[in-house]
């Protein structure tokens, strides 16, 4: 086995004690300007990891892309199959929805109310997971270059995804919904109940906070409230699986089944403007939509 | 030349760990190469060495997950650093010693990686360190006993080529 050789002079190992010690120093003292400063120099180093990040990020689409369309096609005409009777089911449901769209058109022009703006989106493409295990986090190829910001809101067709929480030039970070760390304030569809929607460790998701009193039961469905952070009221987040109401507690809790698989993500879009707001570049949004 | 080797390393490092090594994954857990790296580059460099590259492979793996920027540079600065000390206080590196050294270290940098979560209290954290922390260690320990073995197959090769030549 290999045999230690004291190559390095007596002080080296004092400057890198003292360096390390001096880091130690500085990162507690001053922990935002020291991190400010790393991150000042984020920019130029994140465009060049950017390379070879998004190359072996396309190979490896394009490995997956192959298997997917080619190998792993067991059970495909089953699910065809299924798939025809869902269309033909959700083909009902949404002639029925056409018909209360319009039925709620003519009630909000009639009451007067204010017709809410769609918000800004940015099409974003999924190109890394969180480099360390600790958290449920995904890397996307756009970043502060592209309009993006800490705490935008990130979606798919199927619903929420997480929420921005890091960014450089090229890249930024979305903590996805799944994680323990994030919250993001919910609303029981059916009951209008609202409470906050966190992530667990065994990979779903939560809704704490829900009143004593609310009829909530399994089957629910659990969409964003809008008050808080970056989404519009509406979104999916899940669907409640399990009530869990212990006694003498003063809040209820839920435990969600997300509506986006993130095990399985790709695309995703960034909510840049969540009530169709113009993003300038100083960073203020300015509403766009009707007053 | 040594520079950019290890310019050349963290590049490649970062798809590494953020692309490839999720589709490895065991029960969610990827090996932290970073750490491992940052450990054999102070084992085989020296203290100073391996602080500084643990250093800039802790900054650039931080922009690439949701964690503390503080935590990932202490835990990887930190490891570079030890590494050396290491290789100058042990007589004889094994894969074993380093395997137990990474373990305690990858424990230590776990458990800072959990008190510093927003979602952490009380018992979480048992069950966290239970569920995550030491499943990583033991997984980031055996990484690391791998590429030390293979990095030093790969130095006593070198050498017996080099004494052969002289």
């Amino acid at each position: 086995m290999w045999m230690a050789t004291l190559r390095a002079p007596y002080n080296a190992r004092r400057v890198a004690l003292g360096g390390f010690a001096l880091l130690l120093l500085v990162l507690f003292l001053f922990p935002s300007q020291s991190q400010g400063v790393l991150q000042y120099f984020d920019g130029p180093i994140g465009q060049v990891i950017r390379i070879p990040l998004e190359v072996v990020a396309s190979i490896d689409q394009g490995i997956s892309g192959v298997w997917h369309s080619y190998v792993a096609l067991q059970g495909v005409q089953t699910e065809n199959e299924q798939l025809r009777q869902d269309i033909e089911w959700l083909k009902g449901q949404n002639n029925q929805l056409r018909e209360a769209a319009a039925a709620t058109e003519r009630l909000t022009a009639l009451l007067h109310f204010k017709e809410q703006a769609l918000p800004t989106l940015l099409a974003a493409q999924v190109i890394g997971r969180d480099a360390t295990s600790w958290y449920r986090s995904v890397i996307l190829n756009k970043g502060e270059s592209d309009g993006i910001k800490s705490d935008m809101g990130v979606i798919t067709a199927a619903g929420v995804v997480g929420r921005v929480v890091k960014t450089n030039s090229a890249t930024s970070v979305v903590l996805l919904v799944t994680d323990p760390n994030n919250a993001i304030a919910g609303l029981i569809q059916r009951t209008r109940d609202e409470g906050i929607v966190e992530g667990t460790q065994q990979g779903l998701a939560r809704l704490k906070y829900i009143p004593m009193l609310s009829s909530v039961r399994s089957g629910d469905h659990v969409v964003t409230s809008g008050l808080v952070g970056g989404f519009p009221r509406g979104l999916a987040l899940g669907t409640i699986s399990r009530i869990d109401k212990e006694e003498g507690a003063l809040f209820q809790s839920a435990e969600l089944m997300p509506e986006v698989d993130v095990s399985r993500l790709e695309e995703v879009l960034v909510i840049q403007a969540p009530y169709g707001m113009s993003v300038h570049t100083d960073g203020k949004n300015i509403p766009s939509g009707k007053p | 030349m040594k520079i950019l080797a290890y310019s050349v390393m963290i590049l490649l490092l970062v798809p590494l760990q953020t692309t490839l090594l999720p589709h490895v994954s065991i029960w969610g857990l990827t090996p932290d190469f970073g750490l491992a790296v940052s450990a054999l580059i102070g084992l085989f460099a020296g203290e100073l060495e391996g602080l500084v590259v643990g250093l800039a492979i802790g900054w650039i793996l931080n922009m690439y997950s949701a964690g503390d920027l503080w935590v990932s540079l202490v835990t990887k600065g930190g490891v570079g650093l030890l590494g050396g000390l290491l290789g100058q206080h042990v007589a004889h590196v094994t894969p074993t010693v380093v395997s137990v050294g990474l373990l305690i270290f990858s424990a230590v940098g776990g458990v800072m990686a959990v008190l510093t979560m927003k979602s952490a209290f009380g018992a979480d954290v048992w069950a966290m360190v239970q569920s995550m922390v030491l499943p990583q260690a033991c997984l980031d320990a055996v990484v690391g006993a791998g590429l030390f073995y293979v990095a030093n197959q790969q130095l006593a090769s070198d050498r017996a080529l080099m004494s052969d030549r002289l």
